[in-house]
């Protein structure tokens, strides 16, 4: 049986090698009984007209971010939060765990069943213009994000302008001053060629979103057990290989922007920044009374 | 629209259909000023009140798909709409009359396809919300079902014109 | 078996002269259909093509085309045209060129030079005893500068298409090379001028080309809006579309006085006609692309491209050759969105940048606008000019030379489309 799967990176990004690896296991493993085979680039659509073509049949996996799946599944809202986790390995070691166990539940109940979680790295603040060491650094300056109401709030408490725009528009509005910064993750600003003209990034790292890959329920319906076994090893495997290539690629990255002569900076006092999102909190929960214990979880995780 | 031809504007379907057709190029045009003004909007925002209206990029994406369909469903009552029509008018009369009909069963096929699964996609996304503006999801569908219907019926309507051996309307 | 069902589809949807964007749905239909897809990815492929963000800015550069025909500015770049290089030999064809090289610059569309420079020079032209032919050649292959200088929403149309690639820097990309071509044909519309011996005006003076100037200027900051506001990165490309527009509006309605209700109302019907007619196509051809990319399509070409030579010259002009004879029997938008998926991987592959290509491929099938069967510029002229097509074609071979020259120019020399991108970087 083949299988089709959906990823919006190109093939030698860390996904893109680790989701190839992941098709030949199940290849070699399933003795062809199943032969996943990955569509690149995004050439299927994009991200929310993947997560509808998985549900409905077009598609067999993908590789998600939890970003743009609040939308089908509100559970997943939580991991939008800015400031949520403290670090990369915090995340590893919430979604690799029982909490993550709830997410895939709740991804689930909407027939998008996560085998493995995947790394996207952690967001930080870029600018053109100084280092952003505290809140009242970002008074004034417009800043780029995603189209997500969480993500514009986060930018508003913090004193900035929020501007959503395409992707496409910030290389050439950053250099031009249409806005004055943006957000993204080490191998993003380095790869957009962000870092040609924002020379400051200041690690706030305020978004580490983690992505799955996802199988169809109504595919993995037919799979049988002992073939269910060897994809979900796949995908763990396959996780473990994309988290190691991520990180190297994302020092690499840094270490890339440094020799370009970016300025790098650690934010003086993460809690300033934690602090100024409790009204962002404060609302959402208001809004999704059922997600605050997700969020208590998760800070319980943080007590030591 | 300025199809009317004698014969026609006695017909009433042919006066109902041309005034739903006006009424989709008078709402297009509506949101074409609309999308411009936003624009304009949202470049003073931007520039001399430093505070962008996030609405308005959604906006001005939703804005256009009505446009388009809108517009789409008005080019298929004037026969605007780009085709390859060299072929047809170099074949004699019945030949010509033949491809004329299957091409009117195509766009008759498509338009009922539009018309259901653009309904669906507009049931289906019903519930969730454009980012940074709140409103329906489906809203963003609505034309794409509005336009199957108009063109179905309009594509009927040219049918019935053919079948009593009148050709097709100019735009 | 599912592409022959795909493009067989197609052919026979263009065949029986169903519109190309309902021939492109239907023939996605029949693949889905073929597939065992669920249908309804195929319509939302259609929906999500053109939600896309880059696209907001070609309304915006149409409505301004329309706002600039109906509100005089265009009148005023022909009177400018006409101070300038109307003394001539064969002045007014020369003019023609020249209007067609400003006009250009505001307007996005070949069609709309045609219409708006046509139906003024062409009576003009007839009226000194210049022939139709002649006038309507010149009009109707001068225009296809309106699609290769900025602005230009068929440019869009490919950087979308082509998936990443800047339009700010496509723009720049397409000045030089529509300069190039807009000289290539003066110098053939004013040889021809002299054999036939048309006369040339007498030169105004510099007062009046002064004159000429300043009424011009309003109409000509809308370029200077639209195209400095781009390259100079002020704004946006879509807000320098909305803000041209806008101007327009203002200069027509305040300064020229041009623009009355009634005309308003003519520009707004045209601007939502030509704009829908375009994103139907964009709408409908993503969503075959979507099952080019399923096929494999492009890997497919290009390592068959490959097969038949692998020297870049001659697969640069069999890629012109199919390029040409493919816009002479369809409309630009829709090759556009279906060409460039498939034939970009395989230029880049001869290591030529995506820039070079959008360029060739504004010129390839502007040119297939000029030209039977399907030619919308060519159909506009005959009917602005009062003659029969193939009265137009029987003397417009040494036109076709002229933008082939530039096209080969083009093709073969990377300079004229990377020396300004290369600057700019
Ligand atoms: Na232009
Ligand atoms: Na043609």
């Amino acid at each position: 049986e083949s299988w089709r799967g959906w990823n919006i990176h190109p093939e030698d990004y860390p996904n893109g090698v680790a989701l190839d690896a992941f098709a030949d296991m199940v290849a070699e493993r399933t003795e062809g009984r199943i032969e996943p085979e990955v569509y690149h680039n995004a050439v299927l659509g994009d991200q929310p007209d993947a997560i509808e073509q998985l549900r409905n049949g077009g598609l067999d996996f993908a590789n998600f971010n939890m970003g743009p799946m609040g939308e089908i599944v509100p559970a997943t809202n939580v991991l939008s939060l800015p400031f949520l986790f403290t670090d990369i390995d915090n995340m590893h070691e919430v979604m690799d765990g029982e909490i993550g166990d709830r997410f895939a539940d709740a991804l689930a109940e909407e027939g998008i069943i996560a085998l493995s979680w995947f790394d996207s790295g952690a967001r930080s603040f870029y600018n053109t213009d100084h280092p952003i060491a505290t809140p009242a650094d970002m008074e004034g300056l417009k800043f780029r994000v995603m189209n997500n109401d969480l993500y514009v709030q986060m930018v508003d408490e913090l004193g900035g302008n929020a501007t959503p725009m395409a992707y496409s528009e910030v290389y050439q509005s950053l250099r031009t001053g249409v806005i004055d910064g943006a957000e993204n993750n080490w191998p993003s600003f380095d790869t957009s060629n962000h870092f040609e003209v924002a020379g400051y990034y200041s690690n706030t790292n305020h978004l580490i979103l983690p992505e799955c890959i996802c199988i169809s329920a109504d595919t993995w319906e037919g799979v049988s057990d002992e073939d269910k076994e060897i994809v979900t090893q796949a995908a763990l495997e396959a996780a473990e290989q994309q988290r190691e290539l991520w990180a190297a690629s994302s020092e690499e990255s840094r270490q890339k922007v440094l020799d370009a002569g970016v300025e790098v900076n650690e934010v003086d006092d993460p809690a300033a920044f934690q602090d100024a999102m409790q009204p962002i909190y404060t609302k959402f929960i208001e809004a999704n009374p059922d997600l605050e214990s997700y969020i208590d979880d998760i800070r319980a995780t943080q007590q030591d | 629209m300025q199809i009317a031809d004698e014969r026609q504007t006695r017909s009433p379907a042919f006066r109902a259909l041309d005034a739903l057709a006006r009424v989709c190029m008078a709402v297009a045009g509506a949101q074409l000023v609309t999308l411009i003004v936003i624009f304009g909007w949202l470049v003073w925002g931007r520039y001399v009140l430093n505070d962008t209206p996030t609405w308005v990029e959604q906006l001005a994406l939703v804005l256009v798909v009505w446009i388009t369909f809108l517009g789409g469903a008005v080019g298929v009552w004037t026969n605007a709409h780009l085709s390859v029509d060299f072929l047809r008018a170099a074949m004699p009369a019945p030949v010509g009359r033949v491809l004329h009909w299957l091409a009117l069963v195509g766009m008759l096929i498509f338009s009922l396809a539009l018309a259901v699964y653009g309904g669906q996609l507009m049931l289906d996304t019903w519930g969730r919300r454009i980012p940074m503006l709140g409103i329906a999801e489906g809203v963003r569908a609505m034309p794409m079902a509005i336009c199957g219907v108009l063109s179905t019926l309009f594509t009927l309507f040219q049918m019935s014109e053919l079948a009593q051996g009148r050709g097709p309307l100019q735009g | 078996m599912g592409l022959a069902i795909l493009f067989g589809l197609f052919a026979l949807g263009l065949i029986v002269g169903m519109p190309v964007a309902f021939a492109l749905g239907l023939a996605t239909v029949g693949g889905f259909l073929y597939e065992g897809l669920p249908l309804f990815i195929g319509f939302q492929r259609i929906l999500s093509g053109i939600s896309v963000f880059s696209l907001l800015a070609i309304p915006f550069f149409i409505f301004a085309g329309e706002l600039m025909m109906q509100g005089g500015i265009a009148a005023r770049l022909v009177r400018l045209a006409a101070s300038a290089v109307g003394f001539m030999r064969g002045g007014l064809g020369v003019v023609n060129v020249a209007s067609s090289m400003l006009f250009g610059g505001i307007s996005g569309s070949a069609v709309a030079d045609t219409s708006a420079l046509g139906s003024i020079l062409v009576p003009v032209m007839k009226e000194k005893g210049y022939d139709a032919d002649y006038a309507v050649n010149v009009t109707v292959t001068s225009s296809v500068a309106g699609v290769v200088i900025p602005p230009s929403h068929n440019m869009i149309l490919y950087a979308v298409a082509a998936g990443g690639v800047s339009v700010s820097n496509l723009f720049i990309a397409g000045i030089l090379p529509g300069i190039l071509m807009c000289v290539i044909l003066g110098i053939v519309a004013w040889a021809i001028a002299v054999r036939r011996g048309y006369p040339g005006e007498p030169f105004p003076g510099f007062r009046q080309l002064a004159i000429s100037f300043v009424v011009a200027i309003p109409g000509l900051m809308t370029a200077i809006i639209i195209v400095g506001g781009v390259l100079s990165g002020v704004m946006t490309v879509t807000e320098s579309g909305a803000f041209g527009a806008i101007w327009a509006m203002l200069v027509t309605t305040l300064v020229y006085r041009e623009l009355s209700w009634e005309k308003f109302k003519l520009a707004v019907v045209a601007a939502v006609r030509t704009t829908a007619l375009v994103m139907i196509l964009v709408a409908t051809a993503s969503s075959f692309a979507y099952l080019l990319a399923l096929y494999r399509v492009p890997d497919l070409l290009a390592s068959s491209v490959t097969l038949i030579s692998d020297n870049p010259i001659v697969i640069l002009l069999l890629l012109n050759v199919i390029l040409l004879l493919l816009g002479m029997i369809m409309d630009m938008a829709a090759l556009i969105l279906i060409c460039t998926p498939i034939f970009l991987p395989v230029v880049k592959d001869l290591g030529m940048d995506p820039l070079q290509f959008g360029v060739i491929l504004m010129m390839n099938l502007g040119l297939g606008l000029c030209t039977p069967p399907v030619g919308a510029c060519l159909f506009v002229g005959c009917v602005v000019g009062g003659i029969r097509i193939d009265q137009a074609v029987r003397t417009i071979l040494p036109f076709y030379a002229a933008i082939i020259v530039a096209l080969l120019l083009v093709t073969y020399v990377p300079f004229f489309s990377m020396y300004l991108p290369n600057l700019m970087d």
